[in-house]
């Protein structure tokens, strides 16, 4: 570990999976996104009270279920979620070993999460205080539930991860936002292996900020909720570890729009300097997954993306994604279903060994971003 | 991207502070020459049934002084301290918001609690109105990631990456750290980085219940102490290449060395000797450095029992028997979270260019298990080169700064 870095190329996703409203794991995930049924579902209303009727959530999520009850009592929602996921992909890549700690080195294994931590337990949080008999009668074992970094700070304490350790936000873009923090802790050699993604809730408390934030029709589209997370680690590492690329990481771009330029010119300058950075033609584009925004933001993402393009329509263009139709708006963990989304459309299709995919993200606050990836669906050694 | 990252030298061009003790850098640096203190009763919020409620509140803001293009009342205090502080940072750097907007830029503020304030706030609200429903406007308010996207839209960047870091309270050294890496790498030209928090209920609530918020007045590394004073405030830095810094003939504060981050996986509060041991040893190795040259450590020292013992056990076992001289500003300023090591770096940059360690104020008897010369309570000169900042948070998150003074001769 020295701080002679490596070329983004050479950053690869070894592994991946999602805990999301179609159930647990990238096969359940693939399935739903592949049978192309929206995952939701009318809210039991005693249990979700709130302005939505309608949401995706996990179906019977139940993280002492998952976890055992041993240690996740005072863990809230997101946190369960995302500690869940991050076991499932630690075992699935085979880093787990018997007594549940990781198999490698855990000094070199970290954690990037997309997170915004849970307005539900921070809010209650202060709820308590503000009615109970003295201000301070608030539970001491849910405080940290009540700090954004606790999923992912509670995941390394679950399993040992004693790599860097870091919780990014941005909206929309946080999937992203963390694949780029993530790959630059790798190409600094901070860290060999990274478990990636980002994670969002479904809570009665997100639901009504969303509703009071969102202009038209504010409880038209549901929420969704889930926890994507990804192996990255440089081509190198996994080579030694007998892991095969899945995909690699080419670039990673952001921008803002300003008084001067809306979204769609800035996304379309943003995807044309990722696509240069990455020396790939915007024709040679074989996916491209889009966050599916509503209204008038979405009609913009979707002006840029012709853009780039050009006149290349479907069947001869890109296969197009957008998850958000399926599994609502995850809000933290949009952008990261967008790249599952991708991952999980490219699995068993041999024809798109080599190909590129696009994703894109839009947020509401006039920030946007993307991430090319090559894929090897057959995996890369 | 495409190629192999260079090496590019990174300094620090550009400081912008709000704290307790002073609302601009000649106010701050003042402050923690003379050893200031920023204690005073909370005035954030009612603290009617709380025994004893001590803050370091920031008093004399005035956020339209640097908050022009946005409406100050669209922000939260959280938003409305980083903005003030990034605009500040890029003055500092004698750069004009057109020159940073024609740079690639990466802007990143860490935090504890985003605009938990507002949240407050909300909940309150909730409760006088009886109903879930929420404030449109407070509700807009509190998204996390307005502390960093408003500097964007405050300053006109375009070409930006953009992200706020809420690794709670070592966000700050983060946020710094990640700029370091994205100017190091040439993914960026200019960055603007630090922390930002707001004193607030829930948070106060929290810490007074695990027993650890001080009666009176915080004293780190004193036999003593009794807790933490939570503050708030913003600490930005803006950072450079050196070689860009040269060229447009910028004044240079200091240079980044290094950092590194390590995480205890140990406890969800509780910090882990172990984990601050190795992130110590992670930067100094990040920043060319050994022990024997770094001149003096800005703690995190929050002055918990806990706390300090624990990190004073992991600089002894990095450091060996005869640690530099190492202090924390928390006794001046209060715990200001996310915008804590953010603040611990202004700091730092503040010593290397002035030539003096700042005091660990309110001592009177170090604790033995400490065993720590905190320079208490009086500034001391020194020929400073190379220095050290600590942060620790919950979730076992530490990360480590290394800066040195520029040019390092």
């Amino acid at each position: 570990m020295t701080a002679n870095a490596m070329p983004t190329e050479d950053i690869v996703v070894s592994a991946w999976t999602a805990t999301s409203p179609f159930g647990r794991g990238a096969d359940a995930l693939a399935r739903g996104l592949a049978a192309g049924r929206a995952a939701t579902a009318d809210l039991d209303r005693a249990t979700w009270p709130g302005p939505f009727d309608r949401a995706a959530l996990i179906p019977g999520f139940d993280v002492a279920g998952i976890l055992g009850r041993r240690g996740t009592r005072s863990m809230d929602r997101i946190t369960g979620i995302t500690v869940s996921t991050v076991g499932m992909l630690l075992h699935d890549s085979g880093l787990l070993d018997r007594d549940g700690g990781v198999v490698e080195d855990p000094d070199n294994v970290g954690l990037v999460l997309g997170s915004g931590g849970s307005v539900q337990s921070t809010m209650d949080f202060t709820l308590e205080g503000l009615t109970g008999e003295k201000p301070y009668h608030v539970d001491p074992a849910r405080f940290p539930n009540a700090v954004m970094n606790r999923a992912a700070g509670q995941s390394a304490i679950w399993y040992g991860l004693k790599g860097p350790n870091a919780t990014v936000f941005g909206g929309a873009v946080t999937g992203l936002l963390a694949l780029s923090y993530a790959a630059r802790l790798l190409r600094f050699g901070r860290c060999d292996v990274l478990l990636c993604g980002a994670a969002e809730e479904f809570s009665p408390r997100r639901a009504w900020l969303v509703a009071r934030t969102r202009g038209g029709e504010a409880t038209a589209e549901p929420l969704g909720e889930g926890c994507v997370m990804l192996l990255l680690e440089s081509s190198a590492t996994a080579r030694r570890c007998g892991r095969r690329a899945l995909a690699s990481v080419l670039a990673t771009r952001f921008a803002a729009g300003d008084e001067h330029d809306g979204p769609r010119q800035t996304l379309a300058r943003c995807v044309n300097r990722a696509l240069a950075e990455s020396g790939v033609d915007a024709r040679e584009l074989r996916l491209v997954a889009t966050s599916g925004a509503d209204g008038a933001l979405g009609k913009e993402e979707e002006a840029a993306l012709a853009d780039v393009l050009g006149e290349n329509p479907a069947p001869r263009g890109p296969l197009r994604l957008e998850p958000r139709r399926l599994l609502g708006d995850t809000s933290t963990a949009s952008a990261a279903f967008q790249i599952a989304a991708v991952l999980a459309a490219a699995r068993d299709r041999a024809d798109l060994d080599g190909a590129v995919a696009l994703v894109t993200s839009v947020d509401p606050i006039g920030v946007v971003g993307c991430v090319v990836l090559r894929l090897y669906p057959e995996g890369q050694s | 991207m495409s190629s192999v990252v260079g090496r590019q030298r990174v300094v620090v061009t550009g400081l912008g502070v709000i704290t307790s003790i002073g609302v601009d850098v000649d106010a701050f640096r003042a402050g923690i020459h003379s050893g200031r203190s920023g204690v005073r009763p909370i005035t954030a919020f009612d603290t009617s049934g709380f025994a004893h409620a001590n803050g370091c509140e920031v008093v004399g803001f005035e956020p339209q002084r640097w908050i022009r293009r946005l409406a100050v009342d669209e922000l939260g205090r959280a938003s409305q301290f980083a903005v003030a502080a990034a605009a500040m940072a890029a003055r500092d750097a004698g750069l004009s918001h057109d020159a940073i907007r024609a740079r690639r830029a990466l802007v990143a503020v860490g935090t504890t609690d985003g605009e938990s304030r507002d949240l407050d706030q909300l909940v309150q609200l909730q409760l006088d109105r009886g109903t879930e429903d929420v404030d449109p406007v407070l509700a807009q308010r509190v998204d996390p990631g307005r502390l960093s996207t408003s500097i964007v839209r405050e300053l006109g960047l375009s070409d930006v990456e953009v992200l706020t870091i809420p690794t709670a309270c070592a966000a700050g050294n983060y946020a710094v750290g990640y700029g370091f890496d994205a100017i190091r790498g040439g993914d960026a030209d200019v960055a603007l980085c630090g922390g930002a928090d707001a004193l607030c209920r829930k948070t106060f609530s929290g810490f007074y219940r695990i027993g650890t918020i001080a009666p009176e007045v915080c004293q780190p590394f004193d036999r003593d102490r009794k807790g933490i004073l939570t503050g708030e405030g913003a600490g930005i830095v803006l950072m450079e290449s050196l070689d860009a810094a040269l060229d447009r003939g910028a004044r240079i504060h200091a240079e980044v060395l290094g950092y590194g981050l390590a995480c205890d996986a140990y406890h969800a509060v509780a910090p882990l000797q172990d984990g601050i041991a190795r992130c110590m040893r992670l930067a100094h190795r990040d920043a060319g450095v050994t022990p024997a040259d770094i001149d003096f450590i800005s703690a995190h020292g929050t002055g918990t029992k806990a706390n300090d013992v624990t990190e004073s056990s992991a600089i002894r076992e990095v450091f060996g028997d005869r640690p530099p001289p190492t202090i924390s500003i928390k006794a001046m300023i209060g715990h200001a979270m996310g915008a804590a090591s953010a603040l611990g770096a202004a700091a730092c940059v503040l010593a290397l260019t002035g030539g003096f360690i700042p005091p660990t104020i309110n001592h009177v008897n170090t604790d033995p298990e400490c065993g720590l010369d905190c320079v208490p309570n009086q500034a001391r000169p020194a020929e400073l080169r190379i220095v050290q900042n600590n942060a620790l948070a919950f979730g076992g998150n530490n990360a480590v700064l290394v800066l040195g003074r520029y040019p390092n001769d």
